[in-house]
């Protein structure tokens, strides 16, 4: 065999060691390929959030669903009512209109079932506070009281150097808030918060009961808008 | 042996070597998550976005319902002194409590989420939660705001806020994520100088250091808040 032959020519036991690295490659190119790719899958279907809060996000989905439900069919019915045309009815369906908005803005004393919370401690803050509140407004209250100051959403609860002020007035621990809505739920919520409280050390006490009937009597002042114009 | 030999030899050691670590990898993976479990996940996330769908339909059926029956209540205050009058205190109230448009000058703040810290361990204080959005919604209301919205969300009497994580849930709308807008109408100095008070926010200002949480804020003379399109729910409490 000439040299020449011997630089170009292949053996078929070299051609096949060949063949045989060639297709070990592309098994190593192949099982990359998919590893990666399944990395990547797995990762992106696990960005953000578990199934745990997925399953807690269905829940919170179906309830707000629900209660959007019957606000529709509330406003069919009203829709219904005032297309029947009669002055009396448009009066009536107004009149509704004005007493649920006032509940719901604090301009009226309200009562109904619901929980009242009794906190006592020594050295919470307005943040504390406004997370209670919070924490009820979640469990579904419709109106809130503590110490016989309303708070809805807007009115301020602020840490001064004195405590905690609801509306520029100073309310002093042990804090009695009185929480009306769906009693079930805002037990729940009760439940949840005063046993998170207890684990504080500057909580001595922290209890709740459910009530058939929690009266509100205390009121929020409407304020005029000064810098807002409506519609 | 040859060179060429030897050379073809760690070659293919090197190539089993390497198909075997890849080999151990991808059924580790498939070990770690299941078919059926990444199935049930897919399942939990298709849950979420038809009832995120259903909630958007729900709420644009509110928001038409709404202006349908403003405008027949109109009608029938045409035709009555009295019915005017009622007509009138409602559309006060309507205002008040969020459920019409708003103008005026005011504030808008944005929020973005920061870096993850070095400890994995520590709460996710990067990530712009929904006590930072009550936080700040207090405080602007505290300090003169007559209406806000967050990222379009009219924010009423009755709002409450909720979420995990990097998820913030304002009543029964679905949730959002960082980056968030509040965009609050008043008295826009004194929210100006609320939100420019670095005792305010004691939370939000230790983020923005440890974490780089971003908070900017900008003054506007004409800013617009929409109206709420969700249930203002009422149904438990009866007035006295």
């Amino acid at each position: 065999m000439s040299a020449r032959s011997r630089a170009t020519g292949r053996s078929p036991r070299a051609s096949s060691r060949a063949i045989g690295v060639w297709l070990i490659a592309l098994l190593v190119a192949i099982v990359a390929t998919v590893q990666i790719r399944s990395q990547a899958e797995v990762e992106r279907s696990f960005t953000g959030t578990d199934t745990t809060s997925l399953a807690f996000l269905i829940d919170d989905l179906h309830r707000a669903n629900d209660s959007l439900a019957a606000e529709t069919a509330d406003l069919t019915q009203r829709q219904a009512t005032l297309k029947s045309g009669s002055d009396s009815a448009a009066d009536q369906v107004l009149t509704d209109e004005a007493n649920r908005l006032r509940a719901a803005e604090g301009l009226v004393p309200v009562h109904g079932p619901g929980v009242v919370v009794v906190v006592s401690a020594a050295g919470l803050l307005a943040l504390d506070l406004q997370d209670a509140l919070n924490n009820l407004g979640v469990g579904g209250a419709e109106a809130i009281e503590v110490n016989d100051r309303r708070v809805v959403v807007g009115v301020p609860v602020e840490q001064t150097p004195g405590g905690v002020t609801i509306g520029g007035v100073l309310v002093p621990p042990p804090w009695t808030i009185s929480a009306i809505g769906d009693a079930n739920r805002l037990a729940q919520a009760a439940d949840l918060m005063t046993q998170q409280m207890r684990a504080d050390r500057r909580v001595r006490q922290a209890t709740y009961r459910v009530e058939a009937d929690v009266v509100i009597r205390a009121v929020v002042t409407a304020r005029p808008f000064v810098y807002g114009t409506g519609p | 042996m040859s060179r060429s030999r030897v050379v073809s030899i760690f070659v293919v050691a090197a190539v089993a070597l390497a198909t075997g670590f890849l080999v151990a990898g991808q059924v580790k993976v498939q070990l770690l998550t299941p078919s059926n479990q990444v199935a049930r996940y897919q399942a939990l996330v298709r849950s979420v976005q038809q009832l995120e769908a259903s909630n958007a339909d729900s709420r644009q059926k509110i928001a038409a319902l709404r202006s349908q029956i403003d405008a027949l209540e109109a009608i029938a205050a045409q035709r009555s002194a009295a019915t005017q009058a009622l007509q009138n205190q409602v559309a006060d109230l309507r205002a008040h409590a969020g459920l019409t448009t708003l103008r005026g000058p005011g504030v808008e703040v944005d929020l973005a989420n920061g870096v993850p810290g070095l400890d994995s361990s520590s709460e996710p204080g990067y990530l712009v939660n929904f006590k930072d959005v009550q936080d700040l919604v207090n405080l602007l209301f505290a300090r003169g705001a007559e209406g806000i919205a967050v990222n379009g969300r009219r924010i009423t009497p009755l709002s409450a806020f909720s979420g995990s994580e990097g998820q913030v849930i304002i009543d029964q709308g679905p949730p959002v994520t960082a980056p968030i807008r509040l965009s609050a109408v008043g008295d826009r100095n004194r929210m100006e100088a609320a939100l420019s008070d670095p005792s305010a926010l004691s939370d939000i200002r230790a983020r923005e250091v440890q974490f780089q949480l971003q908070v900017s804020f900008s003054g506007g003379p004409d800013l617009a808040l929409p109206a709420y399109d969700s249930s203002l729910d009422t149904r438990h409490v009866g007035t006295l």
